[in-house]
C-alpha cells in the first residue's frame, strides 16, 4: 500500500493534478473562516467591477494626512479628461470649423482646449446643425456627458458641508489631503467584484465551488457505487442475474444520459430540487459505463486460480467479491470514481446555467453563478467578465485537476502504460 | 472509379446545401432598417382579420399602438401627449352630447394598394365582416359598438346602450380608433366569398395578396428573414398626412434564436431598432463605445408606462387579510428591484409614488398626490410591516420562526414564468422580504405553458403571490387600469387575460369604474381617480414592483441615424418606429453621414 501511494504520488500528472485540486478545496474550507458574510447577501448595486471601494462619507471624516505628488495635477487633468476624450473634442471642434490652431491634446494646452471649448460648444447647436461625424444621437449624447464633466474645475480646493441646519460645518479639502484607505470606517476590497444581483464574487464563487465539489462527490459516490455493486453482481453471477443486470444496463445506455437529466429535472419544478436532489439524480443516471467495465472486468477474474480456490474452501459469496475479487478492481474503481466526481460537477454546471439548477434563493452553485450571470448579460450588454469568467475557470481547473489525477493514476496501474 | 463517383456524390451533396440556403433576400443595407426583438419564429401570414398570423412588423393590433406598417387604423395613439393623431381618418372626431354616437371622417387622400379610395364603407365593413368571422376585434369590442355606419360619407359608431340606456363605455369606443386595423371592403367580402362565409378558414387564411393601405407591402419571408419593402405610390406622401415617403426603402427582421442572439447582433449593428430589454443598456456607450441610443441617456432610458405588478391571489383565505397584504408590499425593496433587475430602467416609487398611475406626466396629473400621501409606503419597511402583522394578530407563536394564521404556519409562492429574467429577480426579492418579516415566501419559477394557464382561471389556489402587468397605456387609460387592477367583472371568468387576476372585490371600486367613462368634468374625474388610488393603496389587492416601459426601444446608429430622443420638440413616441404614432419616426431617418 505505501509503496503504491509512493509510486502514484511520483508520477508528475497525479501530482499536478492533486496539488490543483487540494488548493481549490482548501481554499473552500478555509475561506469561510476569514470572511464570515452570507455569500448570498447583496453588497452593491447591480456589476460593480473589482477593485477597493472606499466610503466617499467616511473618508471625509477621516484624519487627513499632508502628500505632495509632483504628478497629482497631470493624474487629476487625464482622470477627469483622458486623453481620448481631448481628441474627440478638437475632432469636433474641426467638424464645426472652429479655430483649432494651437491645441492639441497635451496637458500644457489643456486649459485652452476648455477655453475653445466653452466658447464653441453648446448642446442646441450639436442638436441643431448635426455636423459631420456627430450626427447621430449617440454622439452627440457623447459629447453633451463630455462638456457636462467639464464644468468642474479641477485644481482648486473643495469645501465639503458635513451635517445639516444649524450644526452644519464646511470644511475644505485641499487638492493635497490624503487619507490612509485603512483609516477609512468603511472600505471594502472586491477581488472580483459583484455581480448582478450585487453580491461579492469571490465570496459567492467560494460557496459555490464547495457545493458543486459536493454535488460532484456525492453523484460520482453513488453513480460508482451503484456502478460498482451491479458490475459485480452481474460479472460474478452470471446466468440470468447478469442478463436482467445488462438489460437494465443496456436501457440506460440508449437513452441519452443528458437528455434524461433535463427531462427529470424540469419535472422536479425549482422548489423540489435541492442540492442532494440534484447530487442523487445525477448519480443514477451516470452509473452504466462504470457497471459495464466492472462487469467485464469480473468476468476475466472470476475463473482465475485463487478465486476458484476460494469456492473450493467454500468462501461465502460476500467474502469472495470483496477479498478476491475487489482489490484487483480497485484501481479501476477509484480512477472510475474520479471521472465521475469530474462529470457529476460537469453535469451540475450544465443544467444550472440552463436554467434548471438547484433553488437559485438558498445556496450558490458554480451552474447557477454563470446562468445568472448570462441571463443579466455579463458577456453581452453589460460588459461584466469578473461574474463568469472566474467561474468558467474554476470549472475547468476542477476538471482539469480530476483528469490529470485520473490519467496519473492510469499511468502507474496499468501495465502497458508503465514505463 | 470508386473514387471519382465519391467525389461527384460530395460535389452533389454540397450543391444541395448551398442552393437550400440560396434563398435570400437582397437587401441593401443602407436602404433596410433592421428590427429586432419583435419576430420569434416564421411568420404565418398577412391576414389582418385572421389570429395567430405571428407576424411582428406587420400584425399587432393593441390601443396603445397598432403596428400600421401595413395596415393601418384610423387614429395613431402618442403616449407622450395621450392624444390621437388622425391616420386614416381626416381631423378629430366628435361625439354627441350623449356619448353614444362618435363620428369621424376619412380622409379624401387615403388609398389602398391597389389605388382605390379608402371610403367609410371600408370601416363598416371591416365591422361587419368582423362580426361574421367573431375574430378578436369583434370579441374585444363587441361590448361597447353596437354597429358602425356610413351616414352621408362619415364613418359613425354606435355605442352599445345598458339597462340605464348609458353607453357602456365610451372610452373603449376610442380605443377601437387606435386599436383596430381598417380593411378594404371588397378584399374582405371577396375573402369571405371565397371560404363560402366559413369563419374559421377567413380567420386562417394567409392572404399573402392581401389589399392594404399603409406603407410597406409583403417582399420577403422565409425561417430566416421576413421583409417589407415600401409601397412607392403610398397616399401618405400627401400633403394631408406625412407629406413625403417613409424613408427607408425596405424594413427586416431576422428571426434569431434567443434574446442573447438578438443583443449580439444589435451590438454588432446588423439591427437598427431593438425591441428587447438590455441590461445595463448604458454600458454599450459607456464603456463598449458603440453608436446606440436609447430614447434619453440617462435612466430611466425610455419611457415607462406600465407597472409589472403582483397580485394576491383573493380565492386562498390567508391573502384576503388587508395586513398581511400590507406588509408584504412595505417590506420588499423595490430600489433593489429597480437598481438590480431592472438596472435602473424605471423611476423609483420615491420620485413617483405608486398609485393607478403609470409614470408618465399626463396620467400623474390625472389625481390628487396629496389627498394619498399618507396611504404611502416607500418600501424596506421590515420594522413597520413587523408592527402590522403584530397588531393583526398574526403572530409566531410556535417559535419556529414564521409566522402563523389561524394556527398555521403561513407559506406563500411567489411566482412568474421561467426565464422572464427581470422578474424572477423581483420574486427573489419579495421572497427575501418575506423572511425579513417572518412569513414565509418561496420564489417559484413554473414554466410559461403552465402559468399562463393558471393565473388567468376564473378560480385558482395555486399560487398566492404572481406577476403581471395592468395595461399600459391607450386611450382608455387610466381607467382601463382601475378596472385592470379592481373590477370584480373579471372574478370567476376563465381565461382572463384582462385584469383583476387576484379576483379582489369591492363594491365602491365597482361603482368608479362604472362612473368615469361616463364624466367628463375634469375635478369630477380627478376625485374619482383619487378615490380610486386612495382604495388602492389602502386595500393593496396587488403592488407594482417597478415601472417598466411598454417597448423597449433601443437603436444602433451605425446605419441610420434620427430616431425620436427626448426634447427633440418632434413629440415622436419611443415606440419602435412602428407602433402606433411612433411610426412617425420613419419619415425623420436619414443616413449617418
Amino acid at each position: 500500500m505505501k509503496h503504491t501511494l509512493k509510486n502514484v504520488f511520483h508520477s508528475p500528472r497525479f501530482l499536478v493534478g492533486f496539488i490543483i485540486f487540494m488548493t481549490i478545496l482548501l481554499t473552500v474550507l478555509i475561506y469561510p473562516y476569514f470572511v464570515t458574510r452570507d455569500p448570498l447577501q447583496g453588497l452593491g448595486k447591480g456589476f460593480l467591477s473589482p477593485g477597493t471601494y472606499v466610503s466617499v462619507y467616511d473618508a471625509n471624516n477621516t484624519g487627513t494626512y499632508r502628500v505632495e505628488l509632483p504628478e497629482a495635477d497631470d493624474n487629476r487633468l487625464e482622470s477627469s479628461l483622458p486623453v481620448k476624450d481631448r481628441q474627440t473634442m478638437l475632432d469636433y471642434l474641426k467638424a464645426m470649423g472652429a479655430d483649432v490652431t494651437g491645441l492639441d491634446t497635451s496637458n500644457e494646452n489643456f486649459h485652452q482646449l476648455i477655453e475653445v471649448w466653452k466658447a464653441n460648444y453648446s448642446d442646441a447647436d450639436a442638436k441643431a446643425k448635426k455636423y459631420e461625424g456627430f450626427s447621430t444621437q449617440a454622439k452627440r449624447n457623447e459629447l453633451r456627458r463630455l462638456n457636462n464633466r467639464l464644468s468642474t474645475d479641477v485644481s482648486v480646493p473643495m469645501s465639503v458641508t458635513k451635517g445639516e441646519g444649524d450644526s452644519a460645518t464646511v470644511s475644505t479639502v485641499a487638492t493635497s489631503d490624503y487619507v490612509k484607505v485603512t483609516e477609512v470606517a468603511n472600505a471594502i476590497t472586491l477581488p472580483l467584484g459583484t455581480d448582478n444581483f450585487g453580491r461579492d464574487t469571490l465570496t459567492e464563487l467560494v460557496k459555490a465551488t464547495g457545493i458543486s465539489l459536493l454535488v460532484g462527490l456525492l453523484a460520482g459516490s453513488i453513480a460508482t457505487s451503484l456502478g460498482l455493486l451491479i458490475g459485480l453482481l452481474a460479472g460474478y453471477i452470471g446466468g440470468v442475474v447478469d442478463d436482467i443486470l445488462m438489460f437494465i444496463c443496456n436501457i440506460f445506455t440508449v437513452i441519452p444520459g443528458f437528455v434524461l437529466l433535463i427531462l427529470i429535472y424540469s419535472a422536479l419544478g425549482t422548489n423540489s430540487r435541492s442540492i442532494t436532489t440534484c447530487a442523487i439524480i445525477i448519480g443514477i443516471t451516470s452509473w452504466v459505463w462504470t457497471a459495464r467495465s466492472v462487469r467485464s472486468q469480473v468476468i476475466s477474474l472470476r475463473n482465475r486460480d485463487h478465486v476458484n480456490l476460494s469456492k473450493l474452501s467454500g468462501h461465502s459469496l460476500g467474502r469472495i467479491v470483496l477479498t478476491d475479487i475487489l482489490p484487483y478492481i480497485a484501481s479501476y474503481v477509484v480512477m472510475a470514481f474520479i471521472l465521475q466526481v469530474s462529470s457529476g460537477i460537469l453535469a451540475e454546471a450544465q443544467l444550472s446555467m440552463l436554467g434548471l439548477g438547484p433553488n437559485p434563493n438558498e445556496l450558490p452553485t458554480l451552474g447557477l453563478m454563470m446562468n445568472w450571470s448570462k441571463l443579466f448579460g455579463a458577456y453581452t450588454s453589460s460588459n461584466a467578465w469578473w461574474a463568469y469568467f472566474p467561474v468558467i475557470l474554476v470549472i475547468a481547473l476542477i476538471s482539469f485537476s480530476l483528469n490529470l489525477m485520473n490519467t496519473g493514476l492510469d499511468q502507474v496501474f496499468n501495465p502497458t502504460l508503465r514505463d | 472509379m470508386k473514387k471519382i463517383l465519391a467525389l461527384l456524390l460530395a460535389a452533389i451533396m454540397v450543391l444541395g446545401a448551398v442552393s437550400a440556403f440560396a434563398e435570400v433576400a437582397d437587401l441593401p443595407r443602407n436602404e433596410t432598417l433592421y428590427f429586432g426583438g419583435q419576430q420569434w419564429d416564421p411568420v404565418v401570414g398577412y391576414n389582418p382579420l385572421g389570429d395567430n398570423m405571428n407576424n411582428g412588423l406587420a400584425l399587432s393590433q393593441a390601443p396603445r399602438g397598432s403596428r400600421t406598417c401595413m395596415f393601418e387604423t384610423l387614429y395613431m395613439y402618442n403616449g407622450l401627449d395621450g392624444q390621437l393623431y388622425p391616420l386614416l381618418a381626416d381631423g378629430a372626431y366628435t361625439w354627441n352630447d350623449s356619448l353614444t354616437e362618435l363620428t369621424l371622417k376619412i380622409k379624401p387622400a387615403a388609398k389602398w394598394s391597389d389605388g382605390t379610395a379608402v371610403t367609410a364603407d371600408d370601416v363598416v365593413a371591416t365591422w361587419n365582416v368582423s362580426t361574421q368571422i367573431q375574430n378578436g376585434t369583434y370579441t374585444g369590442y363587441a361590448p361597447y359598438i353596437e354597429s358602425i355606419e356610413n351616414v352621408d360619407g362619415a364613418v359613425v359608431i354606435k355605442a352599445k346602450l345598458n339597462e340605464e340606456g348609458q353607453p357602456a363605455n365610451p372610452l373603449q369606443v376610442l380605443n377601437f380608433l387606435t386599436g383596430v386595423y381598417i380593411v378594404q371592403k371588397d378584399w374582405a367580402e371577396g375573402l369571405l366569398a371565397k371560404h363560402n362565409n366559413d369563419a374559421t378558414a377567413v380567420r386562417t387564411d394567409p392572404t399573402p395578396d392581401a389589399v392594404y393601405s399603409g406603407p410597406y407591402g409583403p417582399y420577403f419571408a422565409n425561417d430566416q428573414l421576413v421583409a417589407f419593402v415600401r409601397n412607392d405610390a403610398y397616399w401618405g406622401q400627401d400633403a394631408s398626412m406625412w407629406g413625403k415617403l417613409p424613408a427607408p426603402k425596405y424594413i427586416a427582421h431576422t428571426i434569431y434564436k434567443d434574446n442573447d442572439a438578438t443583443l449580439v447582433a444589435f451590438q454588432a449593428g446588423q439591427i437598427d431598432v431593438n425591441q428587447q430589454f438590455i441590461a445595463n443598456v448604458q454600458k454599450l456607450w459607456e464603456e463598449q463605445g458603440l453608436p446606440v441610443a436609447t430614447y434619453s441617456d440617462e435612466a430611466p432610458y425610455g419611457i415607462c408606462a406600465t407597472m409589472p405588478t403582483a397580485w394576491y391571489n383573493m380565492d386562498v383565505p390567508v391573502m384576503q387579510v388587508k395586513e398581511l397584504r400590507k406588509a408584504i408590499a412595505m417590506a420588499v425593496d423595490y430600489d433593489n428591484i429597480i437598481e438590480n433587475a431592472m438596472t435602473n430602467q424605471s423611476p423609483s416609487f420615491v420620485d413617483v409614488p405608486r398609485s393607478v398611475m403609470n409614470p408618465t406626466d399626463g396620467e400623474q396629473a390625472m389625481y390628487d398626490h396629496e389627498a394619498v400621501k399618507d396611504l404611502q409606503w416607500a418600501g424596506k419597511d421590515i420594522e413597520g410591516a413587523k408592527a402590522l402583522l403584530d397588531a393583526a394578530g398574526i403572530v409566531d407563536s410556535d417559535g419556529d420562526g414564521w409566522r402563523e394564521y389561524n394556527g398555521e404556519k403561513i407559506s406563500l409562492k411567489a411566482c412568474c414564468p421561467d426565464g422572464w429574467t427581470d422578474w424572477q429577480a423581483a420574486m427573489n426579492m419579495v421572497a427575501e422580504a418575506g423572511k425579513a418579516i417572518g412569513v414565509e415566501i418561496i420564489a417559484t419559477f413554473p414554466t410559461w405553458d403552465q402559468y399562463q394557464t393558471v393565473f388567468t382561471k376564473g378560480s385558482q389556489t395555486e399560487y398566492e403571490i404572481f406577476m403581471w402587468s395592468p395595461a399600459g397605456a391607450e386611450p382608455a387609460a387610466p381607467w382601463s387600469r382601475v378596472r385592470a387592477f379592481m373590477s370584480s367583472e373579471f372574478v370567476g371568468v376563465d381565461n382572463n387575460w384582462s385584469g383583476n387576476f387576484g379576483h379582489y372585490k369591492n363594491d365602491r371600486i365597482d361603482e368608479i369604474i362604472k362612473k368615469i367613462p361616463l364624466t367628463t368634468d375634469a375635478d369630477e374625474l380627478k376625485a374619482l381617480y383619487t378615490e380610486a388610488t386612495q382604495i388602492y393603496l389602502d386595500e393593496v389587492p396587488s403592488f407594482s414592483l417597478m415601472y417598466r416601459p411598454e417597448v423597449f426601444h433601443a437603436v444602433n446608429e451605425t446605419v441610420w441615424t434620427g430616431y425620436p430622443e427626448k426634447d427633440d420638440g418632434n413629440n415622436i413616441p419611443p415606440m419602435d418606429c412602428t407602433d402606433g404614432y411612433g411610426i412617425a419616426a420613419l419619415y425623420n431617418l436619414e443616413l449617418v453621414k
